[in-house]
């Protein structure tokens, strides 16, 4: 049986919220494991400068790719027309 | 003009809309070496690894080549269509798809070697628990996860245009995976804009990842004292051997899915010609890079890594040696100096030779220093048994099972980008070449 129209395009865009919701966790989910590592080394002193050092490239690396998929979804939303 | 073109490109959406006999069969003969690697992994699982050949000193043997194999193979598809992007090369259009989708489907394989190397899938939890950044290895992960990312990213975002050709046309429940995929594209102008400044902020940013990517893999090697494994020139000779094996790799399946869903008018022979000619550059740099490499290491003749230099050259490793340089140096030379006839089978032959080549010299980088290494262990040759040969079987059918799996729900070649190239591509070509070449001086004749 076929969804009617309205309550289809209420399913899309849901889904479309979950989707970047699993891409904002993903991407997350890294940066928090990076962060997890810093304390630990830091913790342990264990070399904590190696894995800051790293971390100022990595973490702003993943950011700008979620930021890049966040622009799109907007974007896309908000541009688009009746189809 | 619209529908004349959605005509023309019906060839690209008939995998997606048909299933032939070939796909069933193609599964089922993909399933032989998967299953092979099945059982092979869940013995190991179950045995522990001491149903594999790698012991001491020889700890990494076909798990690790083929990890440094396929992260290398996933040089295909990203850098290469980020360069060809960038650069404007309007021959990439049909080549670009293809290209990204290899990298994503390697990625995962190759990351993959590294649990089964494990032995012990659930040690990955101490990498995530207490893993150290002096580590080269978790240099690795790290920059194996940006890229993974960047290169999802990468795939999906060109793809949002074809996602909604698919949308528009399919019905039941594929319509709604396409329509969440598709991010509500209508192909307004302000889309457009917002897409390919997306898609270019991307082609950027992957560059320096992929090439951190295969850099830090050889970091693993060349940061130990191991004799033919501590050089500088490691991180460039491992990215030039990525995307040496990248190109053949994607050449190879350009060839296969050309063949298979009759893609001639859209993969034409300039294609592989100019692909090939790359293949031949990369060839050249190859064999500068190893030998370089292996000059240096003979002149300084330091007595432990003239064991391991002997090894290769005529000791117990000398056919792989050898092989790696037939495969990657001597065919390509041999098939890719003149591309006048037969232009796509030469490629083939080329790029196949490559292929086995490029994994024949990450083995006889990784196996010979473990065989003879510095600290006095006792020396052992390294041969694998049934249950590396079917992880590995079953890792390249795995692969290929993606690889035909995801022709089935997407285009393998970008559709919007073919248009775009008939649409606005010629004209645009005609600009660019105007401002390329020297204005014309005023009352001159």
């Amino acid at each position: 049986m076929e969804l009617p129209h309205s309550d289809f395009e209420r399913l899309v865009r849901t889904l479309q919220w979950v989707w970047l919701g699993v891409a904002i966790l993903l991407v997350g989910g890294i940066i928090i494991w990076i962060i997890h590592l810093i304390r630990t080394a830091w913790a342990l002193d264990d070399v904590p400068s190696a894995s800051i050092a790293i971390s100022l490239v990595a973490i702003p690396i993943f950011i700008v790719l979620m930021s890049v998929v966040a622009y799109v979804f907007w974007g896309l939303r908000t541009h688009g027309r009746e189809r | 003009m619209a529908d004349r073109d959605e005509a023309r490109d019906d060839i690209l959406l008939a995998p997606i809309e048909q299933t032939g006999r070939g796909f069933y069969w193609a599964v089922a003969l993909l399933s032989v070496p998967i299953l092979w690697g099945a059982l092979a992994y869940s013995v190991q699982f179950y045995e522990g690894l001491g149903v594999t050949g790698l012991h001491q000193p020889v700890s990494w043997g076909f798990y690790v080549t083929n990890f440094v194999f396929f992260i290398g193979i996933s040089h295909a598809g990203t850098l290469i269509s980020a360069i060809l992007r960038l650069s404007k090369a309007e021959w990439r259009r049909p080549i670009t798809r293809m290209a990204e989708v290899i990298t994503c489907m390697v990625l995962f394989i190759g990351a993959g070697q590294i649990l089964v190397d494990l032995g012990r899938p659930d040690r990955i939890m101490n990498v995530i628990l207490y893993g150290r950044y002096q580590s080269p290895l978790l240099w690795d992960a790290t920059s194996i996860s940006a890229y993974m990312t960047a290169s999802l990213t990468y795939l999906y975002l060109p793809m949002i245009p074809d996602i909604a050709i698919l949308r528009d046309r399919l019905g039941g429940k594929r319509k709604l995976f396409y329509s969440v995929l598709a991010l509500g594209w209508t192909g307004t102008e302000q889309q457009q804009r917002v897409l390919n400044r997306a898609i270019a902020v991307m082609a950027v940013l992957v560059i320096p990842i992929a090439v951190s990517v295969h850099s830090v893999v050889s970091f693993v090697f060349s940061m130990t004292l191991q004799p033919m494994w501590h050089s500088t020139i490691f991180g460039p000779y491992f990215v030039v051997g990525a995307i040496f094996s990248g190109i053949a790799a994607l050449i190879v399946a350009m060839i296969i899915f050309r063949k298979a869903y009759g893609l001639q008018p859209y993969l034409k022979p300039i294609h592989f010609r100019y692909l090939g000619q790359l293949l031949l550059v990369m060839s050249l740099l190859w064999f500068y890079f190893t030998f370089a490499e292996y000059l240096t290491g003979y002149y300084g003749a330091e007595p432990e890594e003239m064991k391991v230099f002997w090894s290769k050259f005529s000791g117990p490793f000398w056919p792989f040696f050898w092989g790696m340089v037939l495969g990657n140096f001597i065919i390509p030379l041999i098939c890719l100096v003149r591309l006048g006839q037969h232009t796509v089978g030469k490629v083939l032959t080329a790029s196949l030779s490559v292929v086995v080549g490029m994994w024949l010299e990450r083995f006889i980088i990784v196996v010979p220093t473990l065989s003879f290494p510095r600290l006095p262990f006792a020396e052992g040759i390294y041969w694998p048994t049934w249950v590396e040969w079917g992880e590995t079987a079953g890792s390249f059918g795995l692969f290929a099972l993606f690889y035909l799996l995801f022709t089935k729900f997407f285009p393998i070649i970008s559709i919007w980008e073919i248009r775009e190239g008939r649409e606005a591509g010629l004209k645009e070509v005609e600009e660019r070449l105007i401002t390329y070449l020297p204005d014309e001086v005023e009352g001159k004749t």
